[in-house]
């Protein structure tokens, strides 16, 4: 079932949202999401799924309409995704496309949130998640360079 | 002479404040439909949202056999309790500027009677305000604000929205406040935008979907050779609430300001159409008692001059 063409149609449709709009729906042959837990590759015909996203990049392989074996790479910060018939939906509160990363900055704003100083258990967590984030995003940037 | 030379000059400034007022009404008009679009936009993110809540919610139904459902449904989430209030949030989404009709004095009547309502229960109020107007009325009401902001206009974005809400969900889970409800103007439809009061915190329950609906999405998904809509979720069900329950909860606070934003801008759109159109009606009226007055000034000058013309004759 999963190498057959439905409708005419090929692929894995994947749509990423945020709270301010739909900013990305793409038909593509492959896209590999960051799970709270590591990255996933979710092909054509996988089981529906709901899961919790981590910090990390989105890569969408083989996108339709775009250079033969092109990788587009979006980087994301938590939310879910929703695997549904041959389409991935991912949900998120902020989304940056890989060529708008900016190494630079994500480095400074690391930096910044190692010297900032935190008390209390919570303060502790809150800061491990952001500086958690911050890392990811400097990957990310960095990937690109 | 004095008496035309004075309307002659009112009108011209009329004229003046026409230009204005339309002027203003067609950059209302951009506006609206700039704010428009970028409500439609969001709606998706909320939809998408409400359809997890609801395989979440469908997936419970499911493990209790599905004969139970309803409201329970065997969530247990600290959003989503009812708790006896003791202490309140009120947060008030007004515009920065005047000149839209009744938009802002409806808000703080809102308000005003919300405020009115948990002060007579003896509840402690957390008010926040957003907007200039707003702010300024309710001072003048002898309101006691806690929280001002003025950085939202047109376009609210999501960052501006987020540290606010952030910080309501974690005064909710600390207990310091038991309820929040936001005065807002909701966005019904291009003619229709009311001022009301809702509340978001506690969040409501999702509900499972009917069986006869969840009967009928199966029986779509047979027809169409695919497997019916079981999801699987990583890590697990429960644990996707805890995420997505404060992630709704941003959704709809953030829905509040851009509604707020759309609406302000129709309200502006409105009462500025309407002022142009008095101003039109002003111009005409003020033309005609013109007209009038400088006739009646040269027939005036004309029965002097034969009157003088008689007196020569004699």
């Amino acid at each position: 079932m999963a190498e057959t063409k439905r409708g005419g149609e090929t692929g894995v449709r994947c749509v990423i949202t945020t709270p301010e709009s739909t900013v990305l729906d793409t038909r593509a042959e492959f896209i590999s999401v960051p799970l709270f837990d590591g990255q996933r590759g979710i092909g054509r015909g996988h089981a529906p799924f709901v899961g919790r996203l981590g910090v990390g990049e989105v890569r969408i392989t083989g996108e339709q309409g775009g250079a033969a074996g092109g990788l587009r790479r979006t980087f994301i910060e938590g939310g879910f995704v929703e695997v549904g018939h041959d389409e991935v939906t991912i949900i998120t509160q902020r989304s940056i496309p890989a060529e708008k990363l900016d190494a630079a900055a994500a480095r400074s704003d690391l930096e910044k949130l190692k010297a900032a100083p935190s008390r209390g258990d919570e303060a502790i967590t809150a800061r491990m998640r952001s500086e958690e984030a911050a890392r990811a995003l400097l990957r990310a940037a960095e990937r690109k360079g | 002479m004095a008496k035309a030379r004075a309307l002659d000059r009112r009108r011209k400034s009329v004229k003046n404040i026409r230009k204005i007022t339309r002027t203003m009404e067609l950059i209302a008009t951009a506006r609206f439909k700039k704010a428009m679009d970028r409500s439609v936009a969001s709606r998706d993110y909320t939809l998408r949202l409400a359809k997890i809540l609801e395989n979440i919610a469908a997936a419970s139904a499911g493990g209790a056999d599905g004969s139970e459902g309803g409201a329970a449904l065997g969530f247990s989430h600290p959003l989503l309790e009812v708790r006896p209030t003791k202490r309140t949030a009120v947060l008030v989404l007004t515009g920065n500027r005047g000149l839209c009709g009744g938009y802002n004095s409806n808000i703080v009547r809102q308000a005003q009677a919300i405020l009115g309502q948990w002060r007579s229960e003896k509840v402690g109020v957390h008010t926040a305000v957003s907007g200039k107007r707003g702010i300024s009325a309710l001072k003048f009401r002898g309101v006691d604000i806690d929280e001002r902001y003025l950085q939202f206009e047109d376009k609210p974005e999501f960052e501006q929205v987020a540290p606010i809400g952030r910080a309501y969900l974690e005064a909710y889970a600390s207990g310091q406040i038991d309820r929040l409800d936001v005065v807002y103007t909701r966005f019904d439809s291009i003619a229709r935008q009311a001022a009301v009061t809702e509340m978001l915190l506690p969040l409501k329950p999702p509900e499972a979907p009917s069986g006869a609906a969840r009967e009928a999405a199966a029986a779509k998904a047979a027809a169409a050779g695919l497997a019916s809509d079981d999801y699987d979720f990583y890590p697990s069900a429960q644990s996707i609430l805890e995420e997505i329950l404060p992630a709704s909860f941003m959704a709809r606070l953030f829905k509040c300001f851009l509604d707020s934003a759309v609406s302000e801008q129709v309200a502006r759109m409105v009462a500025m159409k309407a002022a142009s159109e008095n101003a039109g009606g002003l111009i005409k009226d003020l033309s005609r008692r013109y007209n009038r007055a400088r006739q009646s000034q040269i027939t005036g000058e004309i029965m002097e001059i034969l009157g003088g013309v008689e007196a020569l004759k004699k």
